[in-house]
C-alpha cells in the first residue's frame, strides 16, 4: 500500500469498495494487491471510485470476469490511464459474450483495451454506423435485403483487419478507415458494390484445398475481376466508381507479389492501362480470352489463375502474411472459401450489433424455442451517461405470459370519485362537413339556390347558407405504466394503503375514464430483474376492452424486483410507435428512483431513463410521471423534465392528481 | 355526339405500350358496358391507358379528379340562378351518362365514401342516374362507360371504398411494366437513347426493391420519363436523376444516399 492510495481514499470510493468485496472479494482482493501500482495512474479519489465502479459491475454480472479484469489490470496498470477506453473495452465484453463465459473470460484475461482508446478508430466507427442505414438501403438496391453492417473485433495482437469482410448475413468493416481519399461514402459505396458482385456472381465457400496462398490470392484476383465485369455488364457506372481506386503503376506499386497483383488488377479492370510487364501481359491476355468464351465459367478462369500463380511461383513471389486488398474497395475474400481454408475460422466473428432490425422497430420477437420458455424478448440499449454512448442491445424486456382465466381476487374499490376528463382538443379535418351555418367559411351554393328560390316563391327562406370544415376530436393512446417493483409493497406513510394499491387503483380510475372517452388506453406494468430481464407485463392492451378478465389480472398482479425504468419507457414507446393517434402518451406510475441489482452506479439508471424519454420525444411519445415518492424531486426532474411528473404527497388524492396530470397533458 | 363532348373527343392516338393483354380486356369489359377499376402505382400508365383506350373506343373522355373536398354536386350537377330564375346545370358525371362518353374518375378513394356512392346505380344493369334535386332519372347513353382508378399502395384503412362499390366493378391490375418494355416506353416518352433509357429503367428498378424499407414506392415510370428528357435537354444525367427522382421521392437522408449510390451505379460517380 503506497502513500498515493492512502491519499486518494475517501468516502464514496470507501463505500464502492465495501460493496465490491459484499459481491465478490476475490475479485475485491486482486484489485487491493493490485492498488500500489494502479493507484501512479489515479488522479484522485473519483477516479478510484469510477474503477471500483466499473469492477462492480462486471462482478455483479459475472464475478469470474471482474477477477479476470481485475488482474488484467494489475498486470498492465497503465490501461487504467484511459478510464473511457477501458470502461468501453469492458461493456463491450459484457454484452458480446453475455451468454458465453469461456469467451468473456478470454475477452478479459487477453482483449485489447487499447483499441477501444484509438480516438480515430472510435470516430471512424462513430461514422461508419451513422452511414449504415444508407449502405444497407444501397445493398439492398442490389437485392440483398437481409444483410447487417458490422464492425471487426479488434485483434488481440494490435493487428487492425484493414479489409471488408463478408461473412453469413453480414459485412464487417474494419473499425478505422484506411485509405487517404477524402470522400468516404464514395469508398464505402464501392465497398458495397463490390460486395454485391460477389453475393450475385460468385461460387461462394468452395473448399479450399490444399491451394498455396499464391494460388488462393490469385483466384481471388481473378475471381474480383470477373464477377465485377459482370457486374458492369447491367451496371455499367460501377466501372468508373472502381476504376477510381485502381492506381496501380508500375512505378509505384513495384515488382513484388503484391505490386504485380495490384497492376494486374488494373490491367484487367481498365482496357486503357498500359503496362510492358510480361506477366500482366499475359495474364491480361488468357483473361480476355476467357471472358470472351463466357463470363461464367469459373472454372476456366480457375485455370487461368493457376497458370498466373505458377508464373509468380517461378518468380519466387509469395503473398506477404499481412497482405491487403489491393484496390481498397475490394474485401478480404474470404467469403470464396469454405471453412477448411485460407483464413482459420475465427470464433470471435460473433456479431456484435444482431439484432439492429429489432431494435428499430421493437417489434420483431426473439423467441426462445428450446423448453418451456417462450415468453417474447425484445432487446433495447442503454444510455451510458459516462461514455455518452449507447450500449446497444443491452437490456433485455420479457414479456409475461400472463394466467389467463384463473381465479379472481376482485379488486376492492375504495371510495374514489369518478372522473371525467375534461375533452380534449379538437383538430381540424376536411372529411367533416357542416352545413346550413349561418356564418362560416364558404358558402354552399346548393342552400344559396334553395333560398333564392324560395324567396321568388315568396316563401321566407331559411338563411343559414354557410358552411365550413369541422373538426374531430384528437385521437389519444395512452400507455400506463405501472412500476410493480418491491418497493410497492411498503405502505405509504400516514396510510393504511400498500403503494401497489394506490397505483392499481388509480390505474382502474384513469382506465374508465379513458373509455368512457373512446380513447386508447393500454395498462402495462413492469419489474426488472438486472439488465438481462426487465419482465413487462401486459395487463390490458390497447384492442382489449377493460373487462373482468382484464380488471383480476390488475388485481393480481403482484410486486417484485426492482425498476429499470429506461428499458420499460423504451419498450412502451415501440408499443405506442403502432399507434396511429394524435397524442401518444406514456404515463408513468412509480414510488421512487430507478434502481436495479446489477448497476451500482448513482445517475447510470436515472440518465438512462432520462434519454429514454428524450428519445422517445422524437417519436412523438410524451412521458409523465406521477410518483409517490416525497423525495423524487431532483431525479423526475432530470428524467422527465421540468413540468412532466408530479408528485403526489398522499394515498388519498394520487388518482385525483393522475388524473389532473392526465387531463393537463392531454389539453395540450 | 353532343357539342358538349365534341371537345373532349381525342383526336391524335396517345402513346401507349401496352405489355399484357389488358388492352383486349379492356376493349372486352367496355363492349359489355362494365364498369371497370384500374388499380396500380402512381405512375404506371394508369391514365395514359384510359386516354388510349378513349381513342380507340372513339369515346368522348370526361375526366374528374377526386379529392375530399368533392361532393356529389360537383359530380351530378346542380341548380344555378340566372336572370330568368333557377337554371340546371348538368355536372362532369350527368353529361357524360345523358350524351354517351367514357367518364373516368381518377384517385376514387380520395372522395368521400357517400359521394361515391351516387355512382351505384349508375354501375349496375340499371344503368340510370338518379337526380333528386330535379326529380328526373337519367337513363344512361348506350356509349356511357365508368371507369375508375386508384392506388391501392398508400391508401390508409380510412380511404377505401365500400364493398357496395367494388362489387359493381371489374379490375385490372396495373405494375410497373417489364425492363425491356419499360426502356421502350422511356425512350419513347423522352427521347433520350434507348442505352440511356436501360440505364435509367435499372436505377427505377433498383429503388423498387426499397419498397418497405421507408419508401412507399419505387421510382415510377412517370418520373423516369421526366428525368430523360431533362437529360434531352443537355441536363447531365446525375442531377437530372436528383432533380426528377431521387429529390422528390424522398426525405430521409439514408435513402437518398442509397438512390444516389443507384444512379452512380449507371452514370459513374459524379464527375
Amino acid at each position: 500500500m503506497n502513500a498515493h492510495f492512502e491519499a486518494i481514499q475517501g468516502p464514496v470510493s470507501a463505500r464502492k469498495l465495501g460493496m465490491l468485496r459484499d459481491i465478490d472479494d476475490c475479485a475485491y482482493d486482486a484489485l487491493i494487491r493490485a492498488m500500489p501500482l494502479i493507484s501512479d495512474y489515479l488522479k484522485n479519489e473519483i477516479d478510484l471510485a469510477d474503477l471500483a465502479g466499473l469492477l462492480l459491475q462486471i462482478a455483479s454480472e459475472k464475478p469470474e470476469a471482474a477477477r479476470a479484469f481485475a488482474h488484467r489490470i494489475g498486470s498492465d496498470p497503465a490501461l487504467v490511464g484511459d478510464y473511457h477506453g477501458l470502461r468501453r473495452w469492458a461493456v463491450h465484453g459484457l454484452q458480446k459474450h453475455r451468454n458465453d463465459t469461456k469467451c468473456m473470460l478470454h475477452h478479459f484475461e487477453w482483449g485489447s483495451p487499447q483499441a477501444y482508446s484509438d480516438e480515430q478508430s472510435l470516430h471512424d466507427t462513430e461514422e461508419l454506423l451513422r452511414e449504415r442505414g444508407a449502405l444497407l438501403h444501397y445493398l439492398a438496391g442490389f437485392g440483398f435485403s437481409e444483410f447487417s453492417i458490422d464492425l471487426h473485433e479488434p485483434d488481440t495482437d494490435g493487428r487492425q483487419t484493414r479489409a471488408v469482410t463478408i461473412d453469413d448475413g453480414v459485412i464487417r468493416y474494419p473499425r478505422r478507415f484506411y485509405g487517404d481519399t477524402t470522400d468516404r461514402a464514395l469508398l464505402r459505396r464501392a465497398n458495397i458494390a463490390h460486395v454485391a458482385a460477389h453475393l450475385r456472381h460468385s461460387p461462394l465457400r468452395r473448399p479450399a484445398g490444399n491451394r498455396r496462398p499464391s494460388l488462393v490470392a490469385m483466384t481471388a484476383l481473378v475471381e474480383d475481376a470477373r464477377v465485377e465485369r459482370l457486374m458492369v455488364q447491367e451496371y455499367p457506372g460501377l466501372k468508373a466508381l472502381w476504376g477510381g481506386y485502381h492506381t496501380a503503376t508500375p512505378e509505384v506499386s513495384g515488382f513484388d507479389f503484391a505490386g504485380l497483383s495490384a497492376r494486374l488488377a488494373r490491367a484487367l479492370h481498365d482496357d486503357t492501362y498500359i503496362d510492358a510487364n510480361p506477366w500482366v501481359g499475359k495474364g491480361r491476355e488468357l483473361f480476355e480470352e476467357a471472358a470472351s468464351k463466357g463470363l461464367d465459367d469459373v472454372n476456366a478462369f480457375d485455370r487461368l489463375a493457376r497458370t498466373l500463380a505458377i508464373d509468380l511461383g517461378k518468380m519466387r513471389l509469395e503473398p506477404s502474411a499481412d497482405r491487403q486488398p489491393e484496390p481498397i474497395y475490394r474485401d478480404d475474400n474470404a467469403i470464396l472459401w469454405g471453412p477448411d481454408t485460407a483464413l482459420p475460422e475465427d470464433r470471435e466473428r460473433h456479431s456484435e450489433i444482431e439484432i439492429v432490425d429489432a431494435l428499430q422497430d421493437g417489434e420483431k420477437a426473439e423467441r426462445d424455442v428450446e423448453g418451456i420458455d417462450v415468453r417474447h424478448r425484445y432487446r433495447y440499449p442503454e444510455w451510458d451517461h459516462r461514455l455518452s454512448e449507447l450500449r446497444e442491445g443491452w437490456a433485455t424486456v420479457v414479456e409475461e405470459e400472463l394466467p389467463r382465466r384463473k381465479t379472481r381476487p376482485s379488486l376492492q374499490r375504495l371510495t374514489q370519485p369518478k372522473i371525467t376528463l375534461s375533452a380534449s382538443a379538437r383538430v381540424p379535418d376536411r372529411a367533416v362537413r357542416l352545413t346550413r351555418l349561418t356564418e362560416g367559411d364558404e358558402i354552399d351554393l346548393n342552400v344559396v339556390v334553395e333560398n333564392v328560390v324560395q324567396q321568388r316563391a315568396r316563401l321566407s327562406p331559411d338563411g343559414r347558407i354557410f358552411c365550413r370544415h369541422g373538426r374531430r376530436r384528437r385521437s389519444t393512446s395512452v400507455v400506463l405504466l405501472m412500476d410493480f417493483s418491491i418497493s410497492t409493497e411498503r405502505f405509504v406513510p400516514g396510510s393504511f394503503t400498500k403503494v401497489i394499491d394506490i397505483e392499481k387503483q388509480a390505474a382502474l380510475v384513469i382506465a374508465e375514464a379513458m373509455e368512457a372517452q373512446h380513447d386508447r388506453i393500454a395498462i402495462h406494468g413492469f419489474s426488472s430483474n438486472g439488465r438481462h430481464e426487465v419482465n413487462y407485463r401486459r395487463i390490458k392492451d390497447f384492442d382489449e376492452p377493460f373487462g373482468e378478465e382484464a380488471r383480476s389480472r390488475l388485481a393480481a398482479s403482484a410486486s417484485r424486483h426492482s425498476t429499470r425504468m429506461g428499458a420499460a419507457i423504451r419498450h412502451a414507446t415501440a408499443l405506442l410507435e403502432a399507434e396511429a393517434a394524435d397524442h401518444k402518451v406514456v404515463l408513468l406510475l412509480t414510488d421512487g428512483e430507478p434502481s436495479d441489482i446489477d448497476v451500482a452506479e448513482d445517475d447510470y439508471l436515472v440518465e438512462d431513463a432520462r434519454e429514454a424519454v428524450v428519445s422517445g420525444l422524437s417519436q412523438r411519445v410524451r412521458t409523465f410521471c406521477v410518483t409517490l415518492d416525497r423525495r423524487a424531486d431532483h431525479y423526475a426532474r432530470r428524467i422527465f423534465g421540468q413540468r412532466n411528473f408530479l408528485i403526489a404527497e398522499r394515498a388519498s388524492t394520487f388518482a385525483n392528481n393522475t388524473n389532473r396530470t392526465l387531463t393537463r397533458l392531454l389539453a395540450l | 355526339m353532343h357539342e358538349k363532348l365534341q371537345s373532349l373527343i381525342i383526336e391524335d392516338e396517345p402513346y401507349y405500350r401496352s405489355s399484357g393483354n389488358e388492352v383486349a380486356l379492356f376493349s372486352a369489359a367496355m363492349k359489355r358496358k362494365l364498369p371497370m377499376i384500374l388499380k396500380g402505382p402512381t405512375g404506371c400508365g394508369k391514365t395514359r391507358f384510359v386516354e388510349h383506350m378513349a381513342w380507340r373506343l372513339k369515346l368522348p373522355l370526361v375526366t374528374m379528379a377526386c379529392n375530399e373536398d368533392m361532393t356529389a354536386s360537383d359530380l351530378v350537377g346542380r341548380w344555378l340562378l340566372d336572370a330568368e330564375g333557377t337554371q340546371w346545370h348538368d355536372g362532369p358525371l350527368t353529361t357524360a351518362v345523358r350524351y354517351g362518353g367514357l367518364c373516368y374518375l381518377d384517385e376514387v378513394v380520395e372522395a368521400r365514401q357517400d359521394t361515391t356512392v351516387v355512382i351505384h346505380p349508375l354501375a349496375d344493369d340499371r344503368r340510370i342516374l338518379p337526380l333528386d334535386k330535379r326529380g328526373e332519372v337519367v337513363k344512361a347513353h348506350p356509349d356511357f362507360r365508368l371507369v375508375v382508378s386508384y392506388n391501392p399502395g398508400y391508401q390508409s384503412a380510412a380511404k377505401d371504398m365500400k364493398q357496395s362499390t367494388r362489387q359493381r366493378f371489374g379490375a385490372i391490375d396495373f405494375d410497373f411494366l417489364p425492363q425491356a418494355v419499360e426502356v421502350e416506353v422511356v425512350a419513347h416518352e423522352s427521347g433520350v437513347t434507348p442505352e440511356i433509357a436501360t440505364r435509367l429503367v435499372a436505377v427505377a428498378t433498383q429503388s423498387r426493391a426499397l419498397r418497405g424499407r421507408g419508401l412507399d414506392e419505387g421510382i415510377s415510370t412517370r418520373m423516369l420519363v421526366h428525368s430523360g428528357s431533362l437529360i434531352s435537354e443537355g441536363i447531365g444525367p446525375h442531377d437530372a436523376c436528383a432533380l426528377a427522382m431521387t429529390a422528390p421521392l424522398t426525405d430521409d437522408p439514408d435513402l437518398q444516399a442509397a438512390m444516389s449510390g443507384f444512379v452512380e451505379a449507371q452514370f459513374g460517380p459524379r464527375p
